[in-house]
């Protein structure tokens, strides 16, 4: 029997729970690994996966790694975002480019992009380019696809009040249509924002190069796994910093929110 | 006689964020074996959760009897229509009608003949494998009371059902529903806001108070519903304990108008 | 029938026109065949391929690995999802865990992996697993959760027992949104597999992209990364078809009878 008056006490009891969750397994990883219950390698304990992140941070090798990727992952999301904008206006506004982008993007969609990888290290080389093009085609397609189905929908009206108002075609673009695609274009980034940072650490993994991907590999190669945890827990604290920091841009900018 | 629904200091309250709030305060209420009781107020009185108490999804202070035993949840005894429908998308109309026999394992041969019985009482020959997103409101609303009465409930509990449907088609609904009454001989427990509703399908009608609810007065209807529809609803019985009722209703209404 | 054949085709004129272009711009040397090669030249490396079982094997153990870890993950994430929608206890206890998974990049487990398994299937069915688990989850629990009150009880007055509700209400009421999960989860899976493949194995399609970019064979490089966009597009349109047949009973279908031609 569902009760309002039990839901609100069971979310804050559940808040509670989930903290002590965390907690527990946290103290239980601890107690395992310095009870050497699993070998070392398997399973470091959590105080040598904080000195391992705490040296790479000492040593500069860790923010270099960081900075690398994030590098690559920004400057293709930056790609991405002007052709895909772009292209996905231009789709909303002609037919013949809409039939023409049209298979490619129902090709491209499903596909996994990282197959690409060898394409583009041959095209490009092993060190930023190759990635930078990568990350810019694996997450171009979520902003085409969003772009154009936010252009489509822009209110007719909104188009015919500002003609009627005076404004020039141009004026149009940038003033009323744009604007009315932010939120569905936003919701895209929120999508393309880890799908760039993934492409970029799988990319260094794959095909080394500098960045975290490629110093997480050889940290495994040399079965070093306080450094492996660590990597992979600042990757987690990365990603959930910018999903973060993305909430908080859309609650700054009220206008990027979906109106439903 | 022991009533069939026995209603007894039955009060409810919710916590939310701004704190208590009294949905309902001791309500007391019997209703007979065959007798037919609508629930009437303003909106928000509370009656609908009054209803819910009685079909045992809600939990409250107070008790409810169904012929002397306590109703601690939901039962095959008390069937239940709802506003909105609440058919399964999922099911054809037969399957829907045929869901209650279904889970208690009712023979095949006992379903057939139970649907086949209803589908023709309803007037839906013809439509019984179609979904429910392909039928207007009106025939969601008969499939509904379908598979209400394909369990064979000794009460049937009414939530507004018809307060979804067009005029035409709510007239039609009403008779419908009186035909199957006064065959059928059930107990029936009906919240409506259409007070002329009320008059026309019940024998008994309280009147709730606003927020927090409570049956502020009763009214006996002894119409003589074997004529047509407007023989009763043009007789000056009908007329006058409709406004005796309206009356009443508006009372509750207008101190918390004047109020605000 | 002869309209959706002619229809078919003025979809992919675009690619055939793109083809053309490419192909003639090798012919005429414009581009260096080594970075580029031709289509023409592609095509023959994946005819040889193809009846020379070497991209069909590597193709197969790939989607073995990737639609493996799919299946597993959506059997358990339903159950979580299921879980956690019902349960607020099993909820606060397991939710922290799963807000975690969301923002990790996917394929940073794989080293991890790497580490306590080994290389080879194992790894990678895992590495898929895990990934896939999180969108069916997400998405199981919001199907769930959105199951109206109103149908609820209404199931619970017939006579539903717990179990009953569990098969005959919460689980179709949340399919649309699980097969949205699952449409999702096909993609991360097709890339985790083939990632972890490219990161460290002996085997896979992923592996074989590579071993030919790494050896010169640029046509059966292209073949081989063809044929992997080939089997994505078609595995997508076969589990859209899929979810049409069972959810033709759901609103959207509505609009899709509408708009008729998937």
């Amino acid at each position: 029997m569902s009760d309002a008056a039990g839901e609100r006490t069971n979310r804050l009891r559940g808040h509670a729970l989930s903290i002590l969750s965390v907690g527990v397994i946290l103290i239980a990883w601890e107690a395992a690994a310095r009870a050497k219950l699993v070998p070392d390698l398997f399973l470091p304990s959590v105080s040598a996966v904080l000195i391992a992140l705490r040296d790479g941070i000492a040593d500069g090798s860790l923010p270099l790694d960081l900075g690398v990727s994030l590098y690559r992952a920004f400057a293709g999301l930056l790609l991405a975002s002007f052709v895909g904008v772009a292209a996905g206006i231009a789709m909303a506004r002609s037919t013949l480019i809409r039939w023409f982008l049209d298979p490619f993007v129902g090709l491209a969609f499903p596909a996994p992009k990282i197959a690409f990888l060898p394409i583009f290290i041959l095209w490009f080389g092993i060190d930023h380019l190759s990635k930078i093009m990568l990350v810019a085609f694996s997450s171009v397609f979520p902003i085409i696809i969003a772009t154009y189905s936010a252009a489509i929908s822009v209110n007719p009206l909104l188009i015919w009040s500002s003609l009627s108002l005076g404004s020039s075609r141009p004026m149009i673009m940038w003033r009323v249509i744009l604007p009315a695609c932010y939120p569905r274009i936003f919701a895209a980034f929120r999508v393309a924002v880890p799908v760039a940072l993934i492409t970029a650490f799988t990319a260094e993994m794959v095909a080394g190069g500098g960045g975290m991907g490629a110093t997480l590999m050889y940290a495994q190669r040399f079965f070093d796994s306080p450094t492996v945890f660590a990597y992979i827990v600042t990757m987690l604290a990365v990603g959930l910093a910018f999903d973060k920091a993305m909430l908080a841009l859309r609650d700054r900018f009220p206008s990027w929110r979906e109106s439903s | 006689m022991t009533s069939k629904i026995s209603i007894r200091g039955v009060s409810k309250t919710y916590n939310s964020d701004a704190g208590e709030v009294a949905a309902l305060q001791g309500t007391d209420l019997e209703i007979r074996q065959g007798e037919f009781v609508s629930l009437v107020g303003p909106s928000g009185c509370g009656k609908s959760t009054l209803l819910y108490i009685v079909g045992g999804f809600l939990a409250s202070q107070g008790e409810v009897r169904i012929d002397g035993k306590r109703v601690d949840g939901p039962g095959v005894d008390r069937g239940i229509v709802f506003q909105e429908y609440a058919l399964f998308p999922w099911l054809t109309v037969r399957r829907n009608i045929l869901y209650g026999p279904r889970v208690r394992h009712l023979p095949a041969a006992q379903c057939n003949a139970i649907a086949d019985r209803l589908i023709d009482v309803i007037g839906l020959r013809g439509f019984e494998h179609r979904y429910p997103r392909e039928l207007s409101g009106g025939m969601k609303q008969r499939v509904a009371i379908a598979r209400m009465l394909a369990g064979d409930p000794a009460i049937l509990l009414l939530d507004e059902p018809f307060g979804a449907l067009d005029a035409q088609t709510r007239e039609t609904m009403q008779d419908e529903l009186l035909r199957i009454f006064l065959t059928m001989r059930k107990t029936v427990l009906m919240v409506t806001h259409d007070v002329n509703e009320a008059v026309y399908l019940s024998n008994r009608i309280c009147v709730m108070s606003a927020r927090p609810g409570r049956i502020v007065e009763e009214f006996a209807v002894n119409l003589d519903r074997s004529g047509t529809r407007e023989a009763i609803v043009l007789s000056d019985e009908y007329n006058r304990v409709r406004n005796q009722v309206w009356l009443s209703v508006r009372r509750q209404v207008a101190p918390a108008a004047t109020r605000a | 029938m002869l309209r959706s054949i002619a229809g078919a085709t003025m979809r992919l004129l675009p690619i055939a026109i793109v083809l053309a272009i490419w192909q003639a711009a090798a012919s005429l040397r414009l581009v260096d065949t080594a970075f580029l090669p031709a289509p023409a030249g592609v095509a023959r490396a994946l005819g040889d391929l193809l009846s020379g079982h070497e991209i069909r094997d590597n193709l197969l153990v790939t989607l073995f690995r990737a639609l493996a870890g799919l299946v597993l993950a959506t059997v358990s994430g339903v159950w979580f999802g299921i879980g956690m929608a019902r349960s607020w206890v099993f909820n606060a206890i397991v939710s922290p865990l799963v807000g975690a998974t969301y923002s990790l990049p996917k394929t940073a487990i794989v080293p991890l992996l790497i580490l306590w398994f080994g290389i080879g299937s194992t790894m990678g069915i895992l590495a898929v697993y895990l990934t896939c688990l999180l969108p069916i989850i997400v998405q199981t629990y919001h199907g769930v959760r959105a199951t109206p009150a109103v149908v609820i009880w209404s199931a619970q007055s017939m006579g539903a027992g717990p179990r009953k509700m569990l098969w005959q209400v919460f689980l179709p009421h949340a399919l649309p949104d699980i097969f949205t999960g699952l449409r999702i989860a096909l993609g991360f899976a097709l890339v985790v597999a083939i990632s972890a493949e490219m990161i460290a194995s002996t085997s896979g399609i992923g592996r074989l992209i590579f071993m030919y970019g790494e050896s010169g064979a640029y046509d059966y490089m292209f073949a081989a990364v063809a044929s992997v966009v080939i089997a994505a597009f078609l595995i997508d349109r076969a589990l859209l078809r899929l979810s049409a047949r069972c959810l033709r009973w759901h609103e959207s279908q509505a609009v899709a009878d509408i708009g008729a031609a998937v």
